[in-house]
């Protein structure tokens, strides 16, 4: 019996509406942060009033490239090596995000798009469970 | 704030040198900058180094102290500079500072690198509060993806080809191959770079710098120490650092804010201003530049970046071979990180002894005719970036 399995714990979940990021925003800057933060970092904010939020899961695709090599560790990725999309991805609340593109054939991004968060296998770890991360997919 | 010269430089020649040890590498350097100088060991009053990540003698980045042992110990100070592939421009900001205010004459500034094979590793953290620890291990992100991310949202707003960015390794190698200081002098077409392997999709294996051996350094020294040694110093009419921005439009860790404009490679943009300001130029008044050319992207970026020329014109002076060494808007006249290699912390002083061959009209069949006023940038892990304008 295996388990799907967060590569890391505590950066996202599923939820009723969909796939979400966990992270933070300023109440007094409204600026975003992912992963979670304890301090505003804006050089402009003179207030930092951090309180938990969540990111996701509609926005647009800035850019993309293709990851043609095995990145190095600590990535993960199951043998034989195939090549994935990344994406940049600016959420419509405000947060630009990295992330794996969820799509069989890079050929279909484009810069611009649509794109919705959603958590997928990145690989599987030595025990046969789904490592799970969070990625985009065309929307 | 004193007047600052650069009165001599020297190089090793980049490639692989299994046999030799990075002390060796800037021991060649290091006698070159002094012999060109005029002057000897004795004369420096203090080091400004930039620090190896990779393979200080010491291991732990103290380059300059391994230099200081090698050429023999005369109790100088020694500053050793880390700023990932900006350290080399970071120690020439440093060792200029120090005589422009007065606390020393003569500094040696001095990089050199032995690098591990393949791509540059960013984090070797194993921490899930660090912030290139997730990107790697949530999503598989590794360093020539963000050039890759960038070149492809300027394909999508510019309309860039493929064939373009090929184009710019070609010439390149056009204007490396007369560079004896240079790692690869063969000339490529477009079709052998659109052959190379695709490495990070749109960027092709000849489209990104590899990594080299090499050192290079540079004597500078105060007004009165420079006119004594020369009739004809290279004067540095600005020299800056700087650090990207909190609303930079690429995310280094996981993610950012969304800008409200193109606000990327920030901290080079600030470093190159403050430079120009320093030096009371306008970007026009440019004659060549030699910029970090990690990729071929960044030769179309940051020319716009600086205002060197109009957003989207990049391509169009690539064509009109505008940005040869008797073009409009030389860029790379030393062949660049292409032809080069990056050997990480000496790059910014090589930029330094091409300015300054340049600007002396000894650069050969590179040279660009009648070049005064020379920018040089570099930019490094950390979001560091650094600046320097030579001038006759
Ligand atoms: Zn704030």
């Amino acid at each position: 019996m295996t388990t799907p399995t967060p590569v890391v714990e505590g950066l996202f979940a599923d939820t009723d509406g969909g796939a979400r990021l966990y992270g933070s925003r300023c109440a007094n800057c409204s600026v975003p942060y992912f992963p979670r933060t304890d301090t505003c970092r804006n050089p402009d904010c003179d207030d930092s009033r951090i309180g938990d939020a969540e990111f996701g899961p509609t926005g647009r695709l800035w850019s993309y490239s293709v990851q043609n090599y095995p990145s190095p560790p600590p990535a993960v990725y199951d043998e034989p090596y195939v090549p994935y999309a990344l994406g940049v991805v600016d959420l419509d609340d405000g947060l630009r995000v990295v992330g794996r593109m969820d799509v069989d054939d890079p050929a279909a991004l484009e810069v611009g798009g649509a794109v919705e968060l959603v958590l997928a296998p990145l690989s599987h770890d030595d025990d046969g469970n789904e490592l799970i991360s969070w990625m985009f997919r065309p929307a | 704030m004193r007047d600052v010269a650069v009165v001599g430089v020297g190089m090793h020649p980049f490639g692989k040198f299994a046999d030799r040890s990075v002390t060796d590498l800037c021991h060649t350097a290091v006698t070159a900058a002094l012999a060109d100088a005029g002057i000897g060991w004795r004369d420096v009053d203090a080091v400004a180094a930039a620090s190896s990540r990779f393979s200080g003698g010491k291991g732990w980045g103290l380059n300059g102290n391994d230099v200081v042992e090698d050429m023999g110990s005369t109790g100088i100070p020694v500053y050793n500079m880390s700023a990932g592939c900006a350290a080399g421009g970071n120690a020439f900001n440093v060792g200029y500072s120090l005589v422009a205010g007065g606390m020393y004459d003569t500094v040696l500034v001095v990089g050199g690198e032995k690098m591990p094979k393949g791509f540059i590793q960013t984090s070797g953290v194993e921490e899930e509060t660090d912030p290139e620890f997730l990107r790697q291990r949530c999503v598989g992100m590794p360093g020539p993806a963000f050039w890759a991310l960038l070149c492809r949202r300027r394909m999508a707003e510019f309309g860039t080809t493929e064939e373009q960015l090929a184009g710019i390794a070609v010439k390149a190698h056009q204007i490396g191959k007369h560079n004896d200081n240079a790692r690869f002098r063969q000339e490529f077409s477009v079709a052998d770079v659109l052959g190379s392997n695709m490495v990070s999709d749109p960027l092709r294996l000849y489209e990104i710098c590899p990594v080299s051996d090499g050192a290079a350094a540079a004597v500078i020294c105060s007004a009165d120490k420079a006119r004594a040694l020369t009739s004809s110093p290279v004067w540095v009419a600005g020299s800056a650092v700087a650090t990207m921005r909190f609303d930079d439009g690429l995310p280094r860790g996981l993610a950012g804010v969304v800008p409200d404009g193109p606000t990327h490679h920030s901290e080079a943009a600030l470093a190159v201003g403050k430079a120009l300001d320093q030096a009371g130029a306008e970007p026009t008044d440019v004659d060549f530049v030699e910029l970090q050319d990690n990729t071929v992207y960044y030769e179309l970026a940051f020319p716009e970046d600086w205002g060197l020329c109009k957003p989207g014109e990049a391509e169009h002076l690539l064509a009109a071979g505008e940005t040869m060494p008797t073009g409009s808007l030389p860029i790379n006249p030393s062949g660049g990180f292409l032809c080069f290699g990056e050997a990480t912390t000496a790059m910014g002083v090589f930029q330094v002894a091409e300015l300054t061959w340049q600007l002396r009209g000894q650069a050969g069949a590179r040279q660009v005719p009648g070049a005064a006023l020379g920018l040089a940038q570099t930019l490094g892990l950390g979001g560091n970036a650094t600046a320097v304008v030579l001038k006759k």
